[in-house]
């Protein structure tokens, strides 16, 4: 009888010690699926058109990247050559890209036709595209997260429009008639200085050397000496544009807005010679870019184009809060 | 193993059921309630741990600021400084300027986290740092915020910008300034500022780690951020920043929450800076999900080690009950031999069992003796109905043999007595109940020996067996009763020589001995009532036939007996049919 009893109670025990056991080996194997599960976070690969730490605009794309990248726990890794033109080096480095199988590639495009055929192996290879800062020939990707050229370019003509009289007389520095900025940021001061519109007397090119738009914007001054007012369409045609000003001697006398933000545009806005600056917001657009691609990846829906925006600065604006950390972007 | 399989509500399953409620609403209950407190504590340790964090960078912070004021101090009285600002001569302003540049190079070197420091005179004289540095020409002083702010106030920390005051330089720093007056007529003579590296606090707001997603914010006095690593996009619409709740802003130490974060907020009353840190609710309970999957597994054995402990703890209950009932079943269908050895424990249902075990033994010991009991009855029965020898008959022979003996018969008395002593001996002396077939037919032999004797010349008789059955095994006195039958009902009646033929034969596994005459014969009544006892009369006539039947059904059972064939005027016949029994099978 007591013999029985102590089986009986052994049984038990042997019983609930196996469940135990086999309970905790799924477990086990439990932990171990999430670990899989959270190390299996979204992938994305920028490729960048220019990946340079020394670059405020680039680098501070790279911060808006960082901090969506953490914010949706995103796997993001960089690509890029050192300069603008080495189209041939990025469009090796989407090929590698492809090969690594990313959920999503967000890219610059290098080059307004050279990069489309690899742009659309991306598409071919089943990772989600999306566009930053620049589009191409052809109307690739899910979506184009840039600044707004258009928008930007009407903010400069409104500004204008302000100070516009009968007598003002407009010249543009542009980087290149062909190129789809200069034409967006043109068509959208045009729009903004509205009926001062035909106050517009030269347009001239730089094509993106600030030297060369120096000189033309010193030519076109000869040419039309009645021109008060001068828009630089991009960062160089503004720095041409300034300097040559500056040396002239006319800072007074000409009323000059320019886009982008480098420092010496920002300490030529100080001393007077912009009176007013366009700048992008690069951290916007890295921040902007990488949540599209989170989106697209997890199948919801983009807008197909989303601007990142644009802010008008001005002398008296360079230190406000909002504007400092703009302008002011401390990397160093 | 079924436990609902039952169809009726077993008791088994109820137990078990019930058993298995009660675990798990316990279980249940534990869960929700450890789960709660587990995540709740998880908030609380996460507030403290942040409180810690930002308390320390809280200190950090003010350690700095008490630097720079201690900086600020060391300036703003040193003579030297006051004179640089005051002087009247070139060679004089020019010796303080070179002190003081020698005083600002000490300073600077104690911390490598101080960007700037001047002084900037009413008059326009201004030092920053040392002589070599060029002043931003296109800034006006009193632009600067933090240099009206200080004329206005006397002195100012100033959250954090970008310093422009030098001549392309635009150095992120937070900036503490404070007025220089003159120690005798107490009016300001300028302003004193120190730039501390805006590095040196968005480093410390950095390093520290709230998870992931975590991160710290400081806000100042006027809720303007000083620092917050996703500033831009707060000034840009693209982030929201859930901002303390009024109610808080007198606590020291705070905590709110939002849908997604948790806040802790720690305020420094040197710098009026709130430091707070933001920690990811989801984040921070992702620790508590292996926390609840613990739980979760804890649970399940939980549940399966009760439901295996109540099958087994009601099996122990129920199984010796369902043997007792199995048993029951068996007793009651008259099965006495059930086995409940081992079925038997020190609790209630072992007494239970035991009490039944008593009770069928009690019942076992009552049938038995019934038994015996009935036995003895049929055996009392028996000898009562065996021993019975028509005295009539003995009287009758005694009677012959008188007559014999008389006549000086002496031949015919010695065969008649000694046929006499035969049947005397054989009904009386024989205690065996069974006799062959052979030994019976010689007994009825003897009986007619007298009777034929008796009769004379009246009686004919011939006896024929089969060889098969001669030794076969039958009770004793039953052919002799049927032949008495035979001559005083059938031979005795008839006019002329009556005839007995005695045939015994094997029958389909059974021994039928006949006993024919041709004697008057019995009437279809006569018949009916052949096995009545106490007939006609008064005679004791039926009583032998009556007798052998009865003997025989007790002995063989109720299919086995007597039957008559007779007809008025032809003669009976009496067969007996008894069932063919080897030896050794015998009931008693």
């Amino acid at each position: 009888m007591k013999r029985k009893k102590d089986s009986s109670q052994t049984l038990i025990l042997a019983i609930i010690i196996i469940t135990a056991l086999v309970a905790a080996i799924p477990y086990a194997f439990l932990r171990n699926y999430r670990n899989e599960q959270s190390e299996k976070k979204v992938s994305i690969i920028f490729i960048s058109k220019r990946l340079d730490a020394e670059n405020d605009f680039w680098s501070a794309m790279v911060e808006g990247i960082n901090m969506a990248a953490s914010e949706y726990d995103i796997d993001v890794l960089l690509m890029g050559p050192e300069s603008e033109s080495e189209h041939e080096l990025q469009n090796q480095m989407i090929e590698k890209a492809i090969a690594m199988k990313p959920d999503a590639i967000a890219l610059v495009p290098s080059d307004y036709s050279v990069t489309v055929p690899y742009a659309k192996k991306i598409e071919a290879a089943g990772i989600k595209l999306i566009l930053m800062d620049s589009v191409m020939e052809e109307d690739l990707g899910l979506c184009v997260v840039a600044t707004d050229n258009f928008e930007g370019g009407r903010k400069m003509g409104e500004y204008l429009k302000k100070y516009a009289e009968e007598n003002s007389a407009i010249g543009i520095v542009a980087q290149s008639p062909s190129s789809s900025t200069a034409i967006d940021r043109e068509s959208g001061v045009r729009s903004g200085l509205d009926e001062y519109e035909d106050h517009i007397k030269e347009v001239v090119y730089c094509y993106s050397e600030s030297d060369k738009a120096y000189e033309v914007t010193l030519e076109m001054l000869e040419r039309t000496p009645e021109i008060n007012m001068i828009v630089g369409l991009n960062e160089d045609s503004a720095v041409g544009a300034a300097r040559a000003i500056k040396d002239a001697g006319l800072p007074q006398k000409i009323r000059l807005i320019g886009f982008d933000s480098s420092m010496e545009q920002v300490q030529l806005l100080e001393e007077g010679v912009f009176d007013a600056i366009v700048v992008q917001r690069p951290l916007n657009m890295g921040y902007l870019g990488i949540k599209a691609a989170y989106q697209t990846v997890m199948n919801e829906t983009v807008e197909a184009k989303i601007d990142s925006g644009s802010e008008l600065i001005t002398k008296d604006t360079i230190y406000t809060k909002e504007n400092e950390k703009l302008l002011f972007p401390f990397n160093q | 193993m079924t436990i609902m399989g039952e169809r009726k509500k077993s008791l088994r399953g109820r137990m078990i059921l019930s058993f298995l409620l009660i675990v798990v609403i316990a279980v249940v209950s534990f869960m929700i309630i450890s789960i709660n407190r587990s995540s709740s504590t998880i908030k609380e340790t996460s507030v403290d741990y942040t409180l810690q964090l930002i308390e320390l960078m809280n200190e950090n912070i003010d350690f700095y600021i008490e630097n720079m004021e201690n900086i600020s101090q060391i300036v703003i009285y040193n003579s030297d400084v006051r004179k640089y600002l005051t002087a009247d001569s070139d060679a004089d302003v020019d010796e303080y300027l070179s002190k003081v540049e020698e005083q600002f190079e000490i300073l600077k070197d104690t911390r490598k986290d101080i960007y700037n420091i001047g002084v900037l005179g009413m008059n326009g004289r201004y030092l920053i740092n040392d002589r070599s540095v060029e002043m931003n020409a296109y800034v006006k002083w009193d632009t600067l915020e933090w240099y009206s702010k200080a004329i206005k106030d006397r002195e100012t920390v100033y959250s954090s910008h970008v310093q422009n005051i030098v001549y392309k330089e635009y150095p992120w720093v937070v900036t503490l300034s404070k007025v220089i007056k003159d120690p005798f007529s107490d009016e300001i003579i300028g302003v004193f500022f120190v730039d501390l590296n805006y590095r040196a606090i968005s480093d410390l707001a950095e390093e520290i780690n709230l998870g992931q997603k975590g991160y710290v914010y400081i806000v100042n006095d006027a809720g303007e951020i000083v620092y917050h690593p996703k500033q831009q996009l707060i000034y840009s619409g693209l982030w929201e920043e859930e901002l303390m709740p009024d109610e808080q802003k007198e606590a020291d130490i705070s905590s709110w929450e939002s849908d997604t974060k948790l806040y802790t907020a720690s305020k420094s009353e040197m710098t009026g800076w709130t430091v707070v840190g933001v920690t990811d609710l989801d984040e921070m309970l992702s620790s508590t999900d292996d926390i609840i999957s613990m739980y979760y597994l804890l649970a399940v054995i939980l549940i399966g080690a009760a439901m295996l402990l109540s099958v087994l703890l009601t099996d122990k209950i129920t199984l010796p009950l369902r043997r007792l009932q199995k048993s029951m079943q068996e007793v009651e269908t008259g099965n006495f031999a059930v086995d409940l050895s081992g079925a038997e424990s020190k609790d209630e249902i072992g007494d239970l069992i035991r009490s039944f075990q008593i009770m069928i033994q009690e019942i076992e010991n009552l049938i038995e003796r019934n038994n015996i009991e009935q036995e003895e009855k049929r055996k009392s029965e028996l000898n009562a109905l065996q021993a019975q020898i028509n005295p009539h008959f003995l009287y009758n022979t005694l009677d012959s043999i008188i007559w014999m003996a008389e006549d000086g018969n002496t031949k015919d008395v010695v065969l008649m007595t000694s046929a006499l002593a035969k049947l005397l001996r054989k009904s009386i002396s024989n205690q065996n109940e069974l006799v062959t077939v052979t030994e019976e037919l010689e007994y009825t032999r003897s009986y007619l020996t007298i009777q034929k004797m008796r009769y004379k010349g009246k009686l004919k008789y011939s006896i024929d067996v089969e060889p098969v059955i001669a030794d076969m095994e039958i009770i004793k006195l039953i052919v002799q009763p049927l032949v008495e039958n035979a001559i005083y009902h059938g031979i005795k009646y008839k006019d002329g020589i009556g005839t007995i033929i005695i045939e015994a034969v094997y029958r389909e596994k059974e021994i039928v001995i006949k006993v024919i005459d041709d004697g008057y014969g019995m009437s279809e009544e006569q018949l009916a009532h052949i096995f009545d006892k106490h007939e006609i009369n008064g005679r004791k006539y039926g009583v032998g036939i009556h007798n052998v039947h009865k003997r025989i059904q007790l002995y063989y059972g109720e299919e086995y007996g007597l039957s008559f064939i007779s007809k008025i005027g032809q003669g009976t016949i009496a067969s007996i049919h008894l069932p063919v029994r080897t030896g050794g099978q015998d009931e008693t």
